[in-house]
């Protein structure tokens, strides 16, 4: 019996979600194009269990690339309204569309020509009337005896809130970098916050070649050690240049024949370099800075201790499957 | 033909309150109606289960028609469901026509829709050709009765007990079409609830109390024990299709809610066996109705219930 009941309950709330997948149509696409196109923020607003459920959609869409916060609309009337601007879009949650509280900061948001967005069950609520889209969360069957506590209703809406911060998240194209600056306790993030010696290739794992050495040949070192640079050591390893790939494009785009050219005549004489002790996502951030995709590890003398590419920086294995570089992630010591 | 928008809600499927030689009992029925309206959405007239409608003549039918909407006038805005069915497709039909002809005689407009249980007297097989043809000619818009058990009670019941799903999802294109009282299983509520999406105006109300109490349809209920404690049923009606805004927030309202939803499912399983019989004794044991010609088997049940109605006044 509680096995059997346990099984009703979870199938109504699936079903309740199922059948959004149906309803789903233009108007979700409006509601995607507002927030797309809004300069403000998106602010959630709900009552008791869909005010929860708006709190949580809340947190979504600030992890995955949509600026959000939660207001809540009894508060809202006695002056966090204050926090809506013109520019931003309110998605407000009720399942029957009547909710008083709600109802009361809905004309007012309007008046500051804010855009509304509902997720309700009520289409023909005061509330519906009130917005600029309507999506349909409203569900055929609640899960809980005798209306205590909404159950499918507040699953279906949480569910249409995945939905669209997943939506957005893939409209506004959102990479690695945004994930990694939403998510620094994630295994991403993680991987940020290692010091640069701890990611840095080293030893022989360094392509390297010493001035006077022919193009040629210091193509060869780059094909050998796979991260698409040389660097130009002399001495004790005290750093003269870098020659990347770019570089030898460059070089081939002015001259025709470049084998036998030194590398002192093509390398950068200044490149970008690093201490060990930084931490990955200041090496991020002077990659970003300078449009490169490699940092020279040097000490207090200039002698080269290592060199770190991006793709060490955010992990091979995510770059295997669009550039099938195959070396380890972590250096060697 | 202008298809009425369905009311959300407490649909009661009212008892056909009777004198001893079989006419409509007047007098009890206004006194019943005057008891339960206030409580309800709707009135469902002889229905095949708590108002015995498969033993009413369409003349009958015809009588309490004309009987319900007199006494609603033009005050009270219900809308009036009745069981149009018969044994047959064709008198069925005549039924249907009967009815409409009852309706125009009267000043009330509100609302009349006729409720039919098709596999009552046909099968799955071309179900959409015969609505095709009844909704050109029925006069009101039509409600859909699922209801297997009803179905498998019959002398000789049709080879399947449900609408099929398909069949169904072709009969909610019908705009003459409004809605179903569904009684069966929860997989084949979802299957029916799936075939209807393309309606959001399309009622799937629940034909069985029990199941309402446990898992609410937010299109309402269909019920007969509301002909006993119609303000109990509307309060959980209420709280049902409005989870979270149910009126006066009091300290003990969940537990309020959660007695008065016990109280009716324990009553609805005194009378589920026999729903006419015991709801009738009981009304009639509370002065609205006449007594029954003859007692229910289950006299036990009826002074249980009438305990229980007597312990809540209280």
């Amino acid at each position: 019996m509680i096995i059997q009941q346990a099984k009703e309950v979870l199938k109504i709330e699936a079903q309740s979600i199922l059948d959004l997948t149906e309803r789903i149509g233009p108007e979700f696409k409006k509601a995607v194009d507002i927030i797309l196109h809004a300069k403000g923020r998106v602010i959630l607003t709900g009552m008791g269990k869909s005010g929860l459920v708006a709190r949580k959609i809340s947190a979504t869409l600030n992890s995955t690339g949509t600026s959000s916060l939660f207001l809540h609309p009894a508060e809202a009337i006695h002056g966090d309204l204050g926090m809506v601007t013109p520019n931003d879009v309110i998605l407000a949650i009720s399942n029957s569309g009547h909710t008083a509280e709600i109802n009361r900061i809905l004309p007012i948001v309007k008046d500051m020509e804010a855009k509304i967005i509902l997720f309700t069950g009520g289409l023909d609520s005061p509330m519906a009337r009130e917005s600029d889209v309507v999506i349909d969360v409203g569900v055929e069957r609640e899960a809980c005896p005798l209306g205590l506590a909404p159950t499918a209703s507040t699953t279906a809406a949480l569910a249409m809130g995945d939905a669209l911060a997943v939506v957005l998240l893939n409209q506004r194209r959102f990479n690695r970098d945004d994930f990694r600056r939403f998510h620094p306790g994630g295994s991403l993030g993680e991987r940020l916050s290692f010091r640069v010696k701890e990611i840095m290739l080293t030893d022989a794992h360094i392509p390297m070649v010493s001035p006077g050495t022919t193009i040629a040949e210091a193509i060869r070192e780059i094909n050998a050690k796979g991260i698409g640079a040389t660097l130009v050591c002399g001495e004790e390893q005290r750093l003269e240049g870098i020659i990347s790939d770019g570089d030898l494009r460059r070089a081939l785009i002015a001259r025709k024949e470049i084998h036998s050219l030194k590398v002192e005549e093509i390398m950068s004489s200044c490149p970008k370099t690093i201490s060990e002790n930084e931490t990955s996502i200041e090496a991020l951030g002077l990659m970003e800075a300078h449009g490169i995709t490699h940092l020279v590890v040097v000490d207090d003398h200039a002698r080269v201790k290592g060199i770190v590419h991006l793709h060490d920086l955010l992990g091979r294995e995510g770059f295997r499957i669009n550039g099938g570089i195959g070396t380890p992630a972590r250096a060697h010591h | 033909m202008e298809v009425l928008a369905p009311p959300r809600g407490l649909i009661i499927e009212l008892v056909t309150p009777f004198k001893r030689k079989g006419e409509i009992d007047e007098k009890g029925l206004r006194r019943l109606l005057a008891r339960v309206s206030p409580s309800a959405h709707g009135v469902f007239l002889a229905s095949p289960r708590a108002g015995e409608g498969a033993t009413l003549s369409p003349a009958l039918r015809s009588d309490l028609l004309r009987q319900t909407m007199l006494w609603m006038g033009e005050k009270n805005s219900l809308p009036i469901f009745i069981w149009v069915t018969q044994g047959t497709e064709e008198e069925t039909r005549k039924t249907m026509l009967a009815l409409a002809e009852a309706a125009r005689e009267t000043p009330y407009r509100p609302g009349i829709f006729h409720v039919d249980t098709p596999l009552f007297y046909h099968s799955n097989r071309g179900l959409p050709d015969l609505y095709r043809e009844i909704c050109t000619t029925a006069g009101a818009p039509l409600i859909l009765h699922n209801d297997p058990d009803l179905i498998k009670g019959l002398a000789r019941p049709f080879k399947r007990h449900n609408i099929r799903t398909a069949i169904l999802k072709e009969l909610c294109g019908f705009p003459g079409i409004a809605g179903l009282i569904f009684s069966g299983s929860l997989d084949r509520a979802h299957h029916y609830q799936r075939a209807c999406r393309r309606r959001p105006d399309f009622r799937i109300y629940d034909g069985d109390e029990a199941r309402f109490l446990d898992h609410p349809s937010r299109s309402g209920v269909v019920s007969g024990g509301a002909n006993l404690a119609p303000a109990a049923w509307a309060r959980i009606v209420a709280s049902s299709l409005q989870p979270s805004t149910d009126g006066a927030d009091y300290p003990d309202r969940l537990q309020q809610i959660w007695d008065t939803g016990s109280m009716l499912h324990h009553m609805r399983d005194l009378y589920a066996d026999a729903p006419a019989s015991i709801i009738k004794a009981v009304l009639a044991g509370m002065g609205v109705t006449q007594p029954p010609g003859q007692p229910p088997e289950n006299i036990a049940s009826v002074q249980i219930v009438l305990r229980q109605l007597v312990s809540q006044i209280k």
